[in-house]
Parts: C-alpha cells; structure tokens; sequence
C-alpha cells in the first residue's frame, strides 16, 4: 500500500510540476484555450462567461467603428464604405449548368421529342388513372377523393390485386395517360408514383405532411373549371422534366372563370402542392399610411389610386412531394434503367461545407419578366408557367376576366 | 460518415471524345492542358431532330484517314470523318423495306475496312466500305440469321475482326466466325437456382476481355449479374457474381485483360477483377442516371462514362477519381475516343508517363494488392526518373496526414470555406 502512496506522491508532485509548467503555459497562450478544454465546471463558465463578454465588447467596438467612419464620410460628403452581404443560403449556391436557358434550341427540340409533346400539344386530352397499393384506408380514400376533384378527367379505379405492370398494360389499352398510384403505409399516404403513358417516365415521390381539405380552415370548395397551372422554380432540366410530367397531368387549356390555380412551387427539391381559388378586388388606397410606406408607394399612388388586389382562399389538399427517383419508361423497378435516382451517400460526398449544392430540380427562378397577376400576393415571388415557357399571361386579359 | 475533407482533382489528361445523344447531335469534347484540364464541348455536328437518333456509333480509330460511322433511328448509316464531322456517305438499309426502321432498330454496328450491322430482329450484315468509289454496290453485302426469336440487344466485335458476339432479350450470348459466317459457339443458361426457379436470358452488353484473345468473354445480364464465359472451357459460365440491383448496362475492359468496368441502370460504376469476381472499387460520384455507354482510353489512364443523366464524365482508372464532367443536355447513347487527338505532340507523351507515375505511385500508397503487376513493371523505369519528385509529393503528403486530428481539420476546413467565400 505504501508504495502505492508513494507513487501517488510522486504523480502527484509531478502533477503539480505539470500543472506549474501548464499555468506558465498557459500565460503565453491565454487567448488560444478553448474552454470546453477546462475541466472545472466553475472554471469553465467563468472562462466562457470572460471570452463572450470580450466578444460582445469587441463587437461593439467594430460597429461602433464602422457607424463613425460611415457618419465621417457622410459629413464630407465622400462615398460611404460598401454596406456588407450577408451571406445567405441562396446567395452561396453553387452556379448549376443544368438550369434551362430559354434561348437553348437543344432544349425546345428536346421538348417536342419527349414523352409529354403528345398531350401537352393538345393532339391528346390527358385522362388519368388513379389506384392505390393493396391495402388502403382511412385517409387514403380521402385524399383520393380530394385528388379526383383538382386532377379533372380523373378516375378512380380500385386497385384489387393486380400487378402494376397489367395496370399499365391496361390504361394503355383504355387511352388513359397517366398513371397515380397513391401508396399508403400505416394508413396515412406516404409515397405518389407518376407514370406517363404509353412510354413515359416513371416518377416516384415522397409524399409528405399532408392536410385534407376539412382539415384547413376556412377552406372553399372547388368548381369543376379547369384549373390554371403555376409551376414555379422548376428550372433545371431535371426540373423540367418533372414539370413537364405534372403539367401533362392537367388539360392545357383552363378555364379562366373558374378561377382555381394549382400550385407546384419547387423549393430546395421539395414540390409544394397548393390549391386555390382566387379573385380580384379592387382597393382605395388609403391616405393616411405611416411616413415610412408612403416613400415607397408614391409611385404607385401617381399612377392609380385603386389598387387590384388578388385574394386567395386554399381549397383540397396540402402536401409535399420530393422525389425519389425519376425512371426511363414505365414501371419497371427491377429491370429498370433511371434518369435520375436520389443517392444520399454520393450527394454529399464532394460537397464543402458552407456551400450548398444546387438541389437537382431547381433553384430561384431565372429573372424572367413575369406578368401574372398572382404575383401581386405576397407568397408568390416568381411564376414560371411549365412548358415551353409559356403560357404567359397579359394583365389586361387577366384584368378582363376579373372584371366580368 | 461523409468525406469532410475536399480531394483536389488534376483534370484531365488531353483527350479528345465524341458523344451520341437522343437528339442526333454529335458533340466533340476536348480537354486540353491549357484549360487546367477541364473537358469542354467543342464542336456539335448535326440538328436537333428526335427521328435521328443515334442508336449505334463506331469509330475506326487510324491514324490516317479514320472514319465514324453512325446508326440513326430512321435506319440511316451515316459515315463521317470524325475529325471534321464532314459526312463522307450515308448507307440505307434495302434490305428489308416492309418493316418501318423502327420497329427493326440497328443495334451493334463495327467499322474497320467493312462494316458490321446488326438489327434487333437478328439481321447481320457485313458490308465493304470503300471511300475510294462512292457507288453504292463495292461487292455484295453478306448477310445472315444470328437469332430466330428474340431481340438482339448488343454486337461485338473482337480485335482481329474475325469473330463477333451477339446476344439480348432471350437470347443467349453466341459467337460466330465472320469470315465464313457460321456459329461457332453459344453460351448455355445455368441451371435452375434450388428453388426451381429459372430466369429468362436477357443478355444487355458484352465484350470480350482482350483485345488479341476471343475465347473469353465477359457478359452483363438485366437481372444484374455479370458473367465470364470461356468459349475454350464450356457453354456455362466460369465466373458469374451480382452486381448491385439494378440490370448492367454497359461492359468494358481494360487493357491488362483482367479488369473490367460495369456501369448499371441506376448509374453505379464499378471495376471488377474478372478473374475472382472480386469488386475493385466503385467510382463514386455524383452519378445518378442509367449508364449507357462506357469506353476505355487505349493510351490513357482514364475511362468515359455517359448515359442517361447526360452527363460525360471521365475518369481516372487509378484513383477512380472523376476528371470532369459535360453536361451535355441530352440522353446520350454512347461515348467514343479519339486517339489521334494530339495538341503537341511532345507534350502529351510527357504528361502521360508523369500521370501514369503518378497514378501508380498513389495506388501503392493505397492499397498495393489492387495493382496488376503488368504495369508496374512497365512503368518501373519511368518511376525512376520521376522519384525526386515523387518525394517531395510524399513529403507533402504526410504533412497533410499529420494534420488529420479532428479539430485541426476542421479548423481546416473552416480555412477553406472561408477562402472559398473569399
């Protein structure tokens, strides 16, 4: 035992010698100890505490710093040092050489050879299929439901247990073209698959945080006019694709009166799906607004003092899908060959920190000059209409239709 | 756990290839040592236009006077001189007018001094191509039967140009002799598994595995399996393993006649050592759509990849680093080199020992096991004369390796984010 002791005597001399050597260490780089490195707890937080309220104090001194040469330069009248920006998620996104260019000629001979030229040409009126996974209940049969009254000329077919391959066989032969088939899992509907017909692609989603319409409040319930189609931010050529699969899903021509738009807005790979009815009002502007709004309103004020104002009220279902994979021809997963499958190892592997990838199916929208009157509500920044860039709307025809 | 450090890639080496798309359009990409090495369309040859297709491309890679000749979807041969896209003839199939090209599509199609065609319902045909009359009739074309049912998927032709391969959907892989057009072989399916459950053929690629031998093959199957035949041995398979889930798409050797590269419809790709069936490595990337086409570089050390993600991407066989890549905006059919690009001529024979000494040095480093002995000894001499520098790259290398504790790199990385913001 007393040996023992006396190793521990010596550990603990020599401990203390270290302990010296480490304080004189210490000394020379103060500044440089993390504190998660200190093992006392009360220590640490007094460590931890002294640093941040030196940050906090050096912060100040810069601002302080900054504002003053600002001020300085403004008395004499010189330029102001440049204001920083900051830097954002989207402003750090690596440039993606996949985003389709409307002046690309490849890309529109590409559109009249693909899949979908058929009925987005009009040459074909879509109709849809629509089937579930074997088993199917609760909000499965809702959602289809609700997906029957936004997706027109659109029928339900009960699934049974047939193959998905004879179901497509089928639908081929009864001129349907497209497939949905809405999976279920745990009674709740996890997973869309899109398949275009007679040879089109198969798109398999992740479907996701879905609200049925009674769950939403104040809902309205949709006409059955056609309804307009907004598909925003599908802008890489995968994109495109996508966009071209779901813009085949409803007929090309809507109906106006009706005033129903289906939204698509693709964000970060996620593909929000929203319904809506809208209408146009017309508001006076009041006079008396606070100081800081009339500086930016008085060009709208010379111009009109009535302003047109679209108000929205959301009818059918909420949900979000995401892609999975993206299949050449129709549903095959076995011996399948696919354009594009989600591969979460290899997306990240050569991706350096602090810069985002550009997610496949699209980013902000190119700066396209956009004319549709849904872009005076305030969520909806840029609308590209699927397509060959096009439909684009007119305000004055836009205009017409509200006013009767 | 993803790689959190950044590999800085060397570019590549200076090539030159010619890509097929869905659209008919012939592109030619070239890297070249002044741009870093970064691959760049160069030219595109033809207008966009879906009814051409290209199904199938073959290259006769001579120094003087090479030809490309091209297999559209409306059932035209085009010949053209690949170094100016200039077409020289185009060749139409007579043969059969009833059948519309489509139904009828070319599959396989070789150019050397005759030309290989081969239809998805099994018509064969070899035919001279001779620049030199442009008539239209320079001996009669000999044509043959390779399968009565099914669809021929693929044809290949080996190094001596005297046997070809054929095989597809119900169809099991078979070898005939060119000259006198007879079968000389045809690969037996294997038994039925202990369940009793028998998979139909479906043969999607094949190649054979060295350029001067034509008795080994190796085969890619759609329910994913890669397969090595011995036509010297037996009909059944002598190697025969998976590969991932998804049907091989594209076959390729290698050089040293022991590797192979497979690539699958979801867009893996992979070197095999045929022998053990042992998996080499992956090439990992940001490769995501069906594999079509993969074509090996008869002097570099560097595979091209292309497919349905439309993107050409290259290689290093070494490392399997990925070079560079071309978005090339449509679904490509196939990926072809040139071997006779040269930008000076000097230059590149200079580049290519230094990269080939760089490569094997980094292998050894890797793992030693991977590497054919072949090369080393070839390239032996060369390392040699490169050894100060590859010292000093050792040297820099350890450097890095002691940095590799978890903050410093991190604090590392930090570093490089912030120069990248910079």
């Amino acid at each position: 035992m007393g040996g023992k002791r006396k190793t521990n005597e010596n550990e603990g001399m020599e401990g203390e010698e270290d302990s010296k050597h480490n304080i004189k260490k210490m000394k020379k780089e103060k500044s440089e100890i993390l504190p998660s490195s200190i093992k006392n707890k009360e220590k640490r937080s007094a460590v931890h505490a002294k640093l941040k309220h030196q940050k906090k104090l050096d912060k100040r001194k810069k601002l302080k710093a900054r504002d003053a040469a600002a001020k300085l330069a403004l008395e004499l009248g010189e330029e102001p040092p440049p204001k920083q920006i900051p830097r954002t998620i989207e402003n750090t996104r690596e440039a993606d050489e996949t985003v389709c260019m409307p002046d690309d000629e490849e890309l529109f001979a590409g559109n009249d050879a693909d899949e979908f030229s058929a009925v987005l040409k009009q040459d074909r009126t879509p109709k849809i299929l629509i089937t579930t996974c074997r088993f199917n209940s609760t909000r499965g049969p809702a959602f289809i439901t609700e997906l029957l009254s936004v997706i027109p000329n659109s029928h339900y077919y009960k699934r049974g247990t047939y193959d998905l391959k004879k179901i497509v066989e089928y639908a081929n032969n009864k001129e349907f073209t497209s497939i949905i088939v809405v999976h279920t899992n745990r009674r709740e509907p996890d997973a869309l698959l899109i398949i275009g017909l007679p040879d089109g692609p198969t798109a398999h989603f992740k479907l996701s945080s879905l609200v049925l319409r009674k769950d939403i409040k104040n809902h309205g319930n949709p006409t059955s006019h056609e309804p307009e189609l907004v598909l925003n931010n599908f802008t890489t050529r995968l994109g495109h694709r996508i966009g071209r699969l779901i813009q085949s899903l409803f007929p090309q021509s809507p109906n106006f009166r009706g005033r129903r738009v289906v939204t698509f807005h693709n964000q970060r790979d996620f593909i929000f799906f929203r319904h809506h009815r809208y209408i146009f009002e017309t508001k006076e502007i009041k006079q008396s607004e606070s100081k800081g709004k009339k500086a930016k309103d008085t060009k709208g004020e010379s111009i009109s003092k009535e302003k047109v104002i679209a108000r929205l009220q959301e009818c059918g279902p909420r949900f979000t899908l995401k892609l999975v994979s993206l299949q050449h021809g129709t549903f095959d997963t076995r011996g399948g060959e696919f354009e594009w499958v989600h591969k979460p190892q290899s997306q990240h592997v050569f991706r350096s920190r602090g810069k985002i990838h550009d997610h496949p199916c699209g980013r902000s929208c190119v700066n396209s000059p956009s004319e549709h009157m849904l872009l005076r509500c305030g969520w909806i920044r840029d609308i590209w209409f699927g397509g060959c860039y096009g439909p684009k709307f007119n305000r004055e025809k836009l205009l017409l239709i509200s006013g009767c | 756990m993803p790689r959190t450090t950044t590999v800085d890639c060397p570019g590549c080496p200076p090539l030159r290839a010619l890509t097929f798309d869905a659209l008919g359009l012939i592109k030619v990409i070239e890297a070249r040592e002044k741009g870093g090495g970064v691959a760049k369309v160069v030219e595109r040859w033809g207008d966009p236009d879906a009814s051409k297709c290209v199904l199938a491309a073959s290259m006769n890679d001579r120094k003087i006077d090479p030809l490309l000749a091209v297999a559209r979807k409306n059932g035209v041969i085009e010949i053209l001189n690949p170094l100016n896209g200039e077409l020289s003839r185009t060749v139409s199939d007579v043969s059969n007018a009833g059948v519309r090209p489509e139904d009828d599509a070319i599959v396989g199609l070789h150019l050397s001094c005759t030309l290989l065609t081969c239809k998805t319902k099994g018509n064969a045909r070899i035919k001279t191509v001779d620049l030199a009359d442009t008539q239209a009739d320079s001996g009669a074309p000999k044509t043959w039967n390779v399968c009565g049912s099914g669809n021929i998927l693929f044809s290949e032709v080996d190094g001596s140009e005297s046997y070809a391969l054929f095989g597809g959907k119900g169809v099991e892989v078979n070898m005939w002799d060119l000259e006198n057009c007879t079968k000389i072989w045809t690969a037996k399916p294997p038994p039925a598994n202990s369940l009793g459950i028998f998979t139909p053929t479906w043969f999607t690629s094949a190649t054979f595995l060295g350029k001067d031998d034509h008795r080994k093959v190796v085969a890619g199957t759609n329910n994913h399996q890669v397969r090595l035949y011995d036509i010297s041995a037996q009909r059944r398979p002598v190697v025969s393993f998976d590969f991932r889930e998804t049907p091989i798409k594209a076959v390729a050797e290698d050089l040293d006649g022991h590797t192979v590269y497979i690539g699958n419809g979801s867009g893996d790709l992979a070197s095999v050592d045929i022998r053990t069936g042992k998996l080499l490595g992956c090439f990992l990337g940001k490769c995501s759509g069906s594999i079509r086409s993969i074509a090996r570089h008869p002097e570099l050390p560097v595979i091209a990849s292309c497919g349905l993600d439309s993107y050409l991407r290259i290689w290093d066989i070494g490392t399997r680093q990925l070079l560079s890549s071309v978005f090339l905006k449509q679904h490509l059919t196939k990926v072809v080199f040139d071997t006779n690009f040269t930008e000076e001529v000097k230059h590149v024979a200079a580049d290519l020992a230094l990269h080939e000494a760089q490569s094997i040095g980094e292998i050894e480093t890797a793992d030693e096991t991977e590497k054919p002995a072949m090369k080393r000894k070839k390239s032996s001499s060369k390392e040699n004369k490169e050894g100060k520098k590859k010292n000093k790259s050792s040297k820099e290398k350890e450097g890095i390796k002691k940095l590799k504790s978890k903050k410093r790199s991190k604090n590392q990385e930090h570093d490089i984010a912030a120069a990248d913001d910079a």
